[in-house]
């Protein structure tokens, strides 16, 4: 076991289920706007949190592999570049979105949506960035580049559209829309096959016997919204994500112990000494102090957002 | 078509400088806001005034909007730094430098869990002090992450632990012995966090109080006016204080530069030739060795840098090898970031002497059409500041260690992306500050301080 490894992909199991969450609730501000009151009163207190978490994983990678550092900057550089910016403009169109009045063309409404593309868009960069990572396509190691012609592959494309199916099914569970009951399973069933489907194109070492926590653990979220007795359980914001950030981190064999089509070795480029030391007494630390103030936001947030003067329920 | 290196690495350099001089508009302005909705709740519950109260509740709604895009625009920089300059970055990766990046997102997740709380959750505590407390673990996240990050920069000015001579023999491929945690506290971090912190929440207090003092002008409604003037007595008081504390910050790093960084001191304070005893000079230039023109007030080096008269011996740049001098226009704009303190301290003098004469500049028209200029030369200083200590190190990145040509990725496929950077910050940063107004003045005054 590498603990290094271990630290830094849990902290991209836990960004990666912010970001599918609210991914989730982008496609339902595009397409059921009237629905957006639960989705807010999620979506608004935790944007911060999730761009917190990616930077998390973006530092503690380059404090894990600092050989990777540059090779993968060159690489992913014109991925980066409209990453960015999509960053840049996610973040101010839901900050602008939550607090401007209705004046003028640009109000509540069309930046919600702003915000809502941008995320869905920056959604399918990571997602394309991701399969690189995973199964190599579209990367040349040699010549350090990148191609979105060589990455157009049956296996990339369809990893994208197993996890589009798998986060537009499991959003009525997560925002607890029971008008969708019905398409729960079907699309988380078909998501979870797509998926596994995905990496047996990419490489059929990557289906391991490992895969089925993942799929069962989806297909078990699923089912348990069906069930009365257990909707509110499954419903339940923060028993949704701990169970995603599981199954994220449960799919931690398709890049280790060799990501990049096989191609890299991670404990060769692990760092190691007196950095590796550093590394793992910081997180100590760190991890710490986090989880105390994620305890206080628990039991704070559990009493309901209570600022009468932000008027996102109210929203368009 | 193609762009020689030369080009792209002047690019490089320009594109950085843009990206972070943005930046600074932004983390100014948030540091200076969390100190002024602290005290402004603070004072709220303390005087049982619900004006200071609906003054912090409409600041904490500008702070989510800081916070929103300054911190995506600190992960842009973050990545750039990795794509502008691959060989500095693979230093950092494999240093201590990595580990205040790390303390600084550690302090970074305070901050956010904290601010989160602070707004969204304002009336769920029940004990109105309880969440006044919470303003400081937000204030505490801001002030570490700024804190973390020039320690970075410190380590820059005097790297230390690991073994710089043989990564520079090898190439710059070898890193050996390598201590962690000594980039916490090299030979310039102390003097440095305390210039920065104090000329930080200067520059901010001012900017935000031009806002406030042109509304004030501006408005005709009492309970604005009322609102206005409170949050500019605040302002004035962290202006003043900040002040002083800059003045003296930035003489110890003047001593801690003639001790550490001789070089960067003897182009700063224009020293061709060492010598004790030397004048302090202003605006005027090295020709041939010696420097001309300008004014000179004699013997002012030495007590500036060392509160002694004349026995420092002072360093010249013709100790150093003309190869390694910075640009000697540092000389221009450390001597421009003087002056500018100097008529911000008058400025400052006469608001205090109004303040104790009961005349109340916070409400006065005449000292507050003064503000507003006063704040732009506010932030002129300190961005010239932030040149005058990054332009300093040139040539290098890495003070003797690595210089910035080594450093930089000189492709001219940046070029593009750098382009597309400049026109996206163009873009952001007044639309930025053009938010903060439309939601700070989305609401009636009078209906937060009914609410």
């Amino acid at each position: 076991m590498n603990g290094i490894f271990e630290v830094n992909y849990a902290a991209f199991s836990v960004f990666a289920a912010l970001l599918i969450t609210e991914i989730m609730g982008a496609v339902v501000l595009l397409v059921a706007w009237p629905a957006r009151s639960k989705v807010l009163d999620y979506l608004v207190p935790i944007w911060e949190v999730t761009g917190t978490f990616g930077a998390f994983w973006v530092v503690t990678g380059g404090f894990a592999y600092p050989a990777l550092l540059v090779p993968v900057a060159t690489i992913f550089t014109p991925l980066l570049i409209v990453f960015l910016i999509l960053w840049v403009a996610r973040g101010a169109s839901i900050a602008f979105a939550e607090f401007i009045t209705k004046r003028g063309w640009l109000d509540e409404a069309r930046l919600f949506r702003a915000y809502a593309i941008s995320t869905l868009v920056l959604g399918l960069v990571v997602l394309v960035l991701l399969s690189s990572l995973v199964g190599g396509q579209g990367v040349d190691l040699s010549s350090g580049s990148f191609s979105i012609f060589s990455w157009l592959t049956a296996g990339s494309l369809t990893f994208m559209l197993g996890t589009l199916f798998l986060a537009v099914g499991l959003a009525p569970v997560f925002f607890d829309l029971p008008s969708l009951k019905r398409l729960v399973l079907p699309l988380v069933g078909f998501g979870a096959g797509l998926s596994t489907f995905s990496y047996w194109l990419m490489s059929p070492d990557l289906l391991t016997v490992w895969m089925a926590v993942p799929i069962f653990l989806t297909l078990l979220a699923g089912a348990l919204y069906l069930w009365p007795k257990t909707t509110r359980l499954v419903a339940n914001k923060a028993v949704f994500l701990a169970v995603l950030a599981i199954v994220i981190f449960s799919l931690q064999s398709l890049v280790y112990p060799k990501a990049i089509g096989q191609a890299l070795a991670i404990d060769s480029v692990t760092t190691v000494g007196a950095m590796a030391d550093a590394f793992l007494s910081i997180t100590a630390v760190g991890g710490l102090l986090l989880v105390v103030m994620l305890v206080l936001y628990m039991r704070v947030a559990a009493k309901g957002p209570s600022g009468p003067d932000f008027p996102r329920a109210t929203a368009g | 078509m193609a762009v020689d290196p030369a080009t792209m690495l002047s690019f490089v350099r320009f594109l950085f400088a843009f990206t972070i001089g943005s930046h600074i508009l932004l983390v100014s302005t948030s540091i200076a806001l969390i100190f002024l909705i602290s005290i402004s709740e603070f004072l709220s519950i303390r005087r049982r005034d619900p004006t200071y109260e609906a003054l912090a509740r409409k600041l904490s709604k500008i702070f989510i909007i800081s916070f929103g895009v300054g911190t995506a625009s600190g992960i842009v920089m973050a990545v750039e730094l990795v794509g502008l300059f691959p060989t500095f970055m693979t230093l950092v990766a494999s240093t201590g430098a990595m580990v205040l990046l790390y303390a600084e997102i550690s302090a970074f997740f305070l901050e956010v869990l904290a601010l989160v709380l602070y707004v969204y959750y304002w009336n769920a505590f029940k004990g109105r002090y309880t969440h006044w407390v919470v303003s400081l673990f937000v204030a505490a996240g801001t002030v570490a992450s700024a804190v973390f990050i020039t320690m970075l920069n410190s380590w820059m000015n005097t790297p230390t632990g690991f073994d710089a001579a043989t990564f520079v023999s090898s190439g710059f491929k070898t890193i050996t012995e390598v201590q962690p945690f000594a980039a916490f506290l090299t030979a310039s971090t102390a003097n440095q966090v305390f210039h920065v912190l104090a000329t930080t929440l200067f520059a901010g207090s001012m900017v935000i109080g031009a806002y406030f003092a042109y509304w004030y002008i501006k408005s005709r409604d009492g309970d604005e006016k009322a609102m206005y003037s409170r949050a500019l007595k605040i302002l004035g008081a962290m202006a003043m204080i900040t002040i002083i504390l800059s003045g003296i910050s930035g003489s110890e790093q003047m001593g801690n530069l003639l001790v550490n960084q001789p070089l960067k001191y003897a182009a700063l304070d224009g020293n061709a030739v060492p010598g004790t005893n030397l004048p302090d000079r202003f605006f005027g230039s090295i020709v041939g060795g010696a420097y001309v023109g300008g004014i000179s007030v004699p013997g002012m080096q030495s007590l500036l840098a060392r509160f002694e008269t004349g026995l420092t011996n002072l360093p010249g740049l013709s100790q150093f090898p003309a190869s390694t001098w910075p640009p000697l226009l540092v000389t221009t704009t450390f001597n421009l970031m003087t002056v500018g303190g100097l008529v911000l301290g008058l400025f400052l003098l006469v608001y205090f002497v109004s303040l104790i004469r009961r005349r109340r500049p916070y409400e006065s028209r005449r000292m507050l059409y003064l503000w507003i200029p006063a704040a732009i030369l506010g932030m002129l200083v300190y961005q010239l500041g932030w040149a005058t200590d990054e332009v300093g190190r040139q040539p290098w990145i890495v003070y003797n260690i690595m210089t910035v040509a080594q450093a930089a990725n000189t492709s001219d496929a940046l070029l593009v992306p750098g382009i597309i950077i400049i026109i996206f910050y163009l873009a952001v940063i007044p639309a930025t500050f053009y938010f903060y107004s439309r939601v700070f003045n989305g609401s009636k005054a009078r209906e937060g301080i009914a609410a």
